[in-house]
C-alpha cells in the first residue's frame, strides 16, 4: 500500500488557476455562439492569468520559508511564488496584446493554449525534483510549439514551429539524458536529495550536471545554445513572441538558478565557470549578430540573447546578491520585452507584413504613444537611467564583482556600450524618417486605433520606468524570494 | 540482480542517444528528425531504468512512464505540423526551411 502524498491545494493554486482558465476557454470555444468564442476565451484567459499573479502573490505572503509537498516533487516557496507574480503578469499583458491580432478561426483556441502554457511555466518554476522539472519544461514548451505555428497561413510560422519542436526537443532530450546521468550517479530525482547525495566528482554527476546546464540553455536561448531563437522569434506571431520572450526566459532562468543553487551546490566551482562562460559567448555574439539585422524582430531576437548573457552574469556569480540581482533584472526585462514585441505587432498588423527597420519610419510621429513607449523600451534594454534595466545592470555587475568575476564586468560593460548603437539606431528610424519618404505603404491604409494594444503597452511602460523609481520594494521582493535558495 | 550489468545498459543507451542526436543534426527529412529525437528520448529511458534496477527502487521507472507520455505528444504535434506544411506544398526538408534563415 502506497501512503497517498500530501497534496497542498494552496501552493498548486496558480498552477490550478491557469488550468482551468485553459480547460474551460478551450470548452467555451467549441461550446459558445461563434461570434463570442474570441471574447469569452480572452477573457477567461486574462482573469485566468490575473488570478495566478494573484494567487502567486498569496503564496508569496504565506510562506515564510520553502517546503516542499506533493511528495517532495514540488517546493513552494517565495522564489517560485515571485516568478508566479511576473509570469502571471505578463501573460494578462499579452493576452491583451493578443486581442486585435487578425485571425480568421481558431481565436477561442489560442488563448486556451495561451493560458495552458502558462499554467506549465507557473508548475515549472516550483519543480524540486528532475521529473517535475522535465514534465513541467514539456508542459508549457508544447503549448508553445502549437503557438508558434499557429498562423498556419503563413509558411514562416509553420517552419518556426517545426524548427522549434526539433530544437526544443533536442534541448529536453539532453536535459532527460543528463537526469538519467544525475540519477544514476546519486539514486535520487529531488535536489535537495541529491545535493545531500554527495556524490562528490562522480563522472556521471559531472556529466549530467553539464547536460542538465546544456538542456536548460537551450531554453533560455543563451549562446552558443540560441540558434533558434532569431527565426523563431521571427516566424511566430508577434503576440506569441512577446510572451515567449519574456515569460520562458523568466521561468527558465529562474529553474536554472533554483537547480544549480540547491541540487549541485558541491559543485559550485564547476558550473559557475560554465555559466560565466555561457554569459560571455552570449554577451558577444548576441550583441555583435544584433548589429547585422534588418529585421526588428531579429534585431529584438539577438538583444534577447544578449540579455540571457546579462541575466547568466547574475547566476555566475553563485551569491545570493546575484540571485536578487537576477530576479530584479528580470521585471524591467520582462515588461521592455514585452512592450517591444507588442509595439511590433501594432506596425505589422498595420503594414501587413514583417517589420524591418526601414518599416519603422516615422512610427514615432503617427503613433506618438506607441513610438515614445518604444523609445523607452531601447533606452531600458541599453540600461539608460530613469528605467529599470539600469539598476538591473548595476545589480549584476555589482553582484558578478563582488564574486570575483570582474571580467565578466568588464565584459558586460562593453557589451551595453556596443548595444547602445544599434538600440538608438531604432530610435533613429522612428524619428529621423518619415514614412512617406521611403513609401512605407500602409497596408489597407489605418487600421483603428487598438485600445486593447496600447492599454498593454502603457502598462509595459510604467513597469519598465516604475522599476526605477519603485526600484526599493521589488529588491526587498528580490532579496525575499532569493533567501529560498540556499546559499 | 541476474542479467546483464548496468554497464551495458548504459553503452547501449549511450551509443543509440548519439545515434539519435546524429540524426537530428545531419539528416534533412523532419520525420527521421521526429524519429531520431525519439531515439534520444528513449535512450534516456533506457538509462532511466537500468539505474532504477541498480538501485532498487522505483524513481527511475516511473520517470520513463512519464517521458514516454511526452515523447508521445511530442510526436503528435510535430507530425501535425509536418502535415501542415505538406498541405501548403512547402518542402518537407529541414535544410530548405528557408524562408528563415538560421
Amino acid at each position: 500500500m502506497i501512503d497517498t502524498p500530501k497534496v497542498d491545494w494552496f501552493a498548486l493554486g496558480p498552477t490550478l488557476a491557469l488550468l482551468g482558465a485553459s480547460g474551460v476557454a478551450l470548452l467555451a470555444s467549441v461550446l459558445v455562439p461563434a461570434w463570442m468564442r474570441k471574447g469569452v476565451a480572452a477573457g477567461l484567459a486574462f482573469l485566468g492569468f490575473a488570478l495566478a499573479a494573484i494567487l502567486g502573490g498569496a503564496v508569496f505572503a504565506e510562506t515564510a520559508s520553502p517546503e516542499t509537498t506533493i511528495a517532495g516533487s514540488m517546493v513552494q516557496d517565495r522564489l517560485g511564488a515571485f516568478a508566479q507574480v511576473v509570469v502571471g503578469a505578463i501573460g494578462a499583458i499579452v493576452v491583451l496584446v493578443s486581442w486585435a491580432e487578425p485571425r480568421r478561426s481558431h481565436r477561442g483556441e489560442y488563448y486556451a493554449l495561451l493560458a495552458a502554457a502558462g499554467a506549465g511555466m507557473v508548475f515549472f518554476v516550483t519543480a524540486s525534483n528532475l521529473m517535475t522539472l522535465f514534465l513541467g519544461l514539456e508542459w508549457f514548451s508544447l503549448c508553445l510549439y502549437v503557438l508558434v505555428a499557429y498562423d498556419t497561413h503563413r509558411a514562416r510560422s509553420l517552419e518556426a514551429g517545426l524548427k522549434y519542436l526539433i530544437v526544443g526537443g533536442f534541448g529536453s532530450a539532453i536535459l532527460l539524458f543528463g537526469s538519467a546521468l544525475v540519477y544514476g550517479a546519486t539514486g535520487e530525482l529531488g535536489f535537495a536529495e541529491i545535493a545531500a547525495a554527495g556524490a562528490g566528482s562522480d563522472p556521471f554527476l559531472v556529466a549530467g550536471l553539464a547536460m542538465v546546464l546544456g538542456g536548460l540553455a537551450f531554453k533560455v536561448s543563451a549562446a552558443p545554445f540560441h540558434m533558434w531563437t532569431p527565426d523563431v522569434y521571427q516566424g511566430s506571431p508577434s503576440s506569441v513572441t512577446s510572451f515567449m520572450s519574456a515569460a520562458t526566459k523568466v521561468a527558465a532562468m529562474l529553474v536554472l538558478l533554483r537547480v544549480l543553487t540547491t541540487a549541485f551546490p558541491e559543485e559550485r566551482e564547476i558550473w559557475t565557470v560554465a555559466v560565466a562562460v555561457l554569459a560571455a559567448v552570449s554577451l558577444v555574439w548576441g550583441n555583435l549578430a544584433a548589429f547585422a539585422q534588418r529585421d526588428v524582430k531579429r534585431l529584438l531576437a539577438f538583444s534577447s540573447v544578449s540579455h540571457a548573457g546579462f541575466m547568466l552574469v547574475a547566476v555566475a556569480a553563485g551569491t545570493e546578491a546575484g540571485a536578487e540581482a537576477l530576479l530584479y533584472y528580470l521585471v524591467p526585462y520582462a515588461a521592455m520585452s514585452v512592450g517591444a514585441f507588442a509595439v511590433v505587432a501594432a506596425r505589422e498588423r498595420e503594414l501587413g507584413r514583417d517589420v524591418s527597420l526601414e518599416d519603422l519610419a516615422g512610427l514615432g510621429w503617427e503613433r506618438p504613444l506607441l513610438g515614445l513607449s518604444l523609445w523607452v523600451f531601447m533606452l531600458g534594454f541599453a540600461g539608460f537611467p530613469l528605467t529599470g534595466g539600469m539598476f538591473g545592470k548595476l545589480f549584476v555587475f555589482t553582484a558578478a564583482y563582488e564574486a570575483g568575476d570582474w571580467w565578466l564586468v568588464v565584459l558586460g560593460v562593453l557589451a551595453t556600450a556596443v548595444s547602445i548603437a544599434y538600440y538608438l539606431n531604432v530610435v533613429r528610424w522612428l524619428y529621423m524618417r518619415t514614412g512617406a519618404d521611403l513609401g512605407v505603404a500602409l497596408a489597407g491604409g489605418s487600421p483603428p486605433r487598438d485600445a486593447a494594444l496600447e492599454v498593454a503597452v502603457a502598462l509595459t511602460v510604467l513597469v519598465t520606468v516604475g522599476s526605477f523609481f519603485a526600484a526599493q520594494p521589488i529588491l526587498d521582493a528580490a532579496a525575499d524570494a532569493a533567501r529560498s535558495l540556499p546559499f | 540482480m541476474s542479467g546483464p550489468g548496468v554497464g551495458w545498459y548504459l553503452i547501449l543507451s549511450a551509443v543509440v542517444f548519439g545515434t539519435g542526436a546524429l540524426g537530428v543534426m545531419l539528416r534533412r527529412s523532419p520525420l527521421i528528425v521526429l524519429l531520431s529525437l525519439e531515439l534520444m528520448l528513449n535512450a534516456a529511458n533506457l538509462a532511466l531504468i537500468a539505474f532504477a534496477r541498480q538501485q532498487g527502487d522505483l524513481d527511475g521507472q516511473v520517470f520513463a512512464l512519464a517521458v514516454m507520455a511526452v515523447a508521445a505528444a511530442e510526436v503528435a504535434i510535430g507530425l501535425g505540423l509536418i502535415v501542415a506544411l505538406a498541405r501548403r506544398d512547402l518542402p518537407l526538408d529541414v535544410d530548405q526551411a528557408s524562408a528563415l534563415k538560421g
